[in-house]
């Protein structure tokens, strides 16, 4: 198992050193901040107030709240996926650089060498999650605080799931990549769609009816709306305790896709953990198989 | 016991043959010289001895184990320079000798007691722990030897190690083989495009196309294959030559006349010493070896 260990810590230095592969990463991160910064808060927060019941006034801070669990929960909802591809791509850049071929002339076997592979990115992606929650919740802290240490706590569980399921799915992908340009073809694709299929730059229930149902069956949009969840339930249970209508309430989740629907049935909260941590074990075991077959069939 | 033993190794690639049928056998302790141009099959061969790439027949025994049963001693045994760079540029030299020791169980203090040896092998002192995309050609040379001898390998690969360097680095790439083979006795397989690196080896095998067309000492293929030549400076009387029945060229200054071989052209030498005052006799070429076992011309990694 000491290969594993020499492997998981090369792997996670060369993601960290490799200015192209970290940068990267953090692409699409920083656009969500940009958008944020730019407009996106004063949208969503214009489009707060003018919904508001007539006559009825909310505290400044849980607007802020409202807001900023909504940026955190849409930047830790791509950068789970986002970071975990764009760090995975060391897999690729192993192929064609040769490096592969180095590691694999040792007595390491295949299986080690995925499984290497698949722990760093895990853990690289989990890293930089948990940096970008922490400061997360220190523009929380300072705009509108809600959040209880259980809510900190599932928002942690939420991210591991999530960054399982963008390991998962990145090493499936990145088995297949071979070279420098299906890399950067790969990592634009990805770095510029996930944001919006996912929910993270524009809430899922501002698109059109089909869009939001054929959404509906990709599992990483249940990750988003789970995050969004434990970020704002804070916030929601503070509209409560101020006697903020119930249906109103309902309606802002709605809004920014705490809840979520399946062909018109609203998904639980459970069944949305179900869903994606079914789907990441699901690619897990996908991938643990098409190592198996390929070595194999080498 | 063989180092290297190949019986009747075969790898198609759809219609291309890439490997065809060879045999071979590398002694312990030999500088083995692998010949061909680019697509002879050379790399292919290699992929499938460091059990990277699977046989579609044929059998390979490295230091009398099967690739097909022992594979994991196998790769214990070798150590391979490739001809491009394969370790991690972004990564210190010392981190990647320790990434790459583990993979063979060596790490703690016996790598720290592996790199002190390594370290005065190839003196890496002052590079150490600087990242090793930034290092020179010469420097990069002597960390991918250091990377290929850190679990102390019985057999050392080079592929095409000097493909691309300068002459500085290619003296020292062949000043620390000659060292390696010198202290530690390493069997040496080597794939190479230059005339003058297969020249210097122990044997000599000649692919082309996937196939074996020659092979033996290098001077077991001059012999075979080229011819040597007796070059004759002073003005010799062309006419003479002519009626003494011997073939000859004429060039800047000097007569050539071809021999099959040094018992030849000494023979000539004797015939004809009323005429010849100043000569020299020049051995025969790898060059012409290649060239007459495969038809085609092959200089410092390019056909011709």
């Amino acid at each position: 198992m000491n290969d594993i260990r020499f492997l998981v810590r090369r792997n996670i230095k060369m993601f960290f050193k490799d200015k192209g592969l970290f940068f990267t990463s953090l692409i699409t991160p920083f656009i969500l901040l940009v958008l944020y910064a730019t407009f996106l808060a004063n949208v969503y927060k214009s489009s707060f107030t003018e919904n508001l019941p007539k006559g009825f006034k909310v505290a400044e801070s849980l607007i802020n709240g409202l807001v900023g669990g909504q940026l955190i929960g849409s930047l830790l909802a791509v950068s789970c996926i986002t970071v975990a591809f764009c760090s995975n791509m060391l897999m690729v850049q192993d192929k064609f650089n040769g490096a592969k071929a180095d590691i694999r002339i040792s007595p390491v076997k295949s299986s080690h060498l995925a499984l290497g592979y698949f722990l760093a990115t895990f853990a690289c992606t989990f890293i930089i999650c948990l940096f970008a929650m922490g400061a997360g919740l220190v523009y929380i802290s300072f705009i509108g605080w809600y959040i209880t240490f259980g809510d900190i706590l599932m928002l942690i569980l939420t991210l591991f799931i999530m960054v399982i399921f963008g390991t998962s799915l990145s090493s499936i992908i990145n088995f297949f990549l071979s070279s420098q340009g299906q890399v950067s073809a790969v990592g634009s694709l990805v770095s510029s769609v996930y944001g919006f299929i996912c929910g993270a730059y524009m809430p899922i229930s501002t698109f059109g009816k089909g869009l939001q149902k054929a959404i509906s069956f990709l599992p990483g949009t249940y990750g988003t709306s789970l995050i969004k969840q434990n970020a704002l339930r804070g916030v929601f249970e503070e509209m409560k305790n101020t006697h903020f209508p119930t249906k109103e309430i309902e309606m802002i989740k709605d809004s920014i896709d705490c809840n979520l629907y399946f062909f018109d049935n609203k998904v639980s909260f459970a069944a949305m953990y179900a869903i994606i941590t079914g789907f990441s074990l699901a690619l897990l075991i996908i991938y643990i198989l098409m190592n198996s077959l390929s070595k194999k069939n080498k | 016991m063989n180092a290297i033993e190949i019986k009747n190794l075969k790898k198609y690639f759809g219609e291309v043959k890439a490997v065809d049928d060879i045999s071979l056998k590398v002694k312990q302790g030999e500088l083995f010289a692998f010949l061909g141009l680019n697509g002879a099959g050379k790399s292919t061969t290699i992929s499938i001895i460091c059990g990277t790439l699977k046989k579609d027949s044929g059998k390979v025994f490295v230091n009398g184990f099967d690739i097909d049963t022992d594979i994991d001693k196998i790769k214990k045994d070798i150590g391979i320079v490739f001809q491009g760079s394969a370790l991690d540029k972004p990564l210190s030299v010392i981190e990647n000798l320790r990434s790459r020791a583990a993979l063979y169980g060596i790490f703690g203090k016996d790598f720290e007691n592996r790199i002190q040896k390594i370290n005065e092998m190839f003196e890496l002192d002052e590079v150490l722990n600087r990242p090793y995309g930034k290092l020179s050609g010469g420097q990069k040379r002597r960390v991918d030897f250091a990377r290929a001898l850190i679990h102390s390998p019985k057999i050392l690969i080079l592929d095409e190690p000097t493909t691309g360097l300068d002459p500085q680095s290619r003296i020292l790439v062949w000043k620390i083989v000659d060292k390696l083979r010198k202290e530690q006795g390493l069997t040496v397989f080597l794939t190479t495009h230059y005339m003058e690196e297969a020249a210097e080896a122990d044997y000599v095998v000649i692919l082309d196309s996937g196939k074996t067309v020659a092979d033996g000492t290098p001077n077991f293929l001059k012999e075979k294959y080229s011819f040597d030549t007796l070059k004759v400076y002073n003005a010799v009387d062309k006419e003479v030559l002519k009626q003494r029945n011997l073939e000859f060229k004429e060039e800047n200054g000097y007569i050539k006349i071809k021999a099959k071989n040094i018992a030849k052209a000494k023979q000539i030498l004797i015939e004809n010493a009323d005429i010849f005052d100043d000569f020299e006799i020049i051995k025969g070429k790898m060059d012409d070896v290649f060239l007459n076992a495969t038809g085609k011309v092959l200089q410092g990694g390019e056909q011709k």
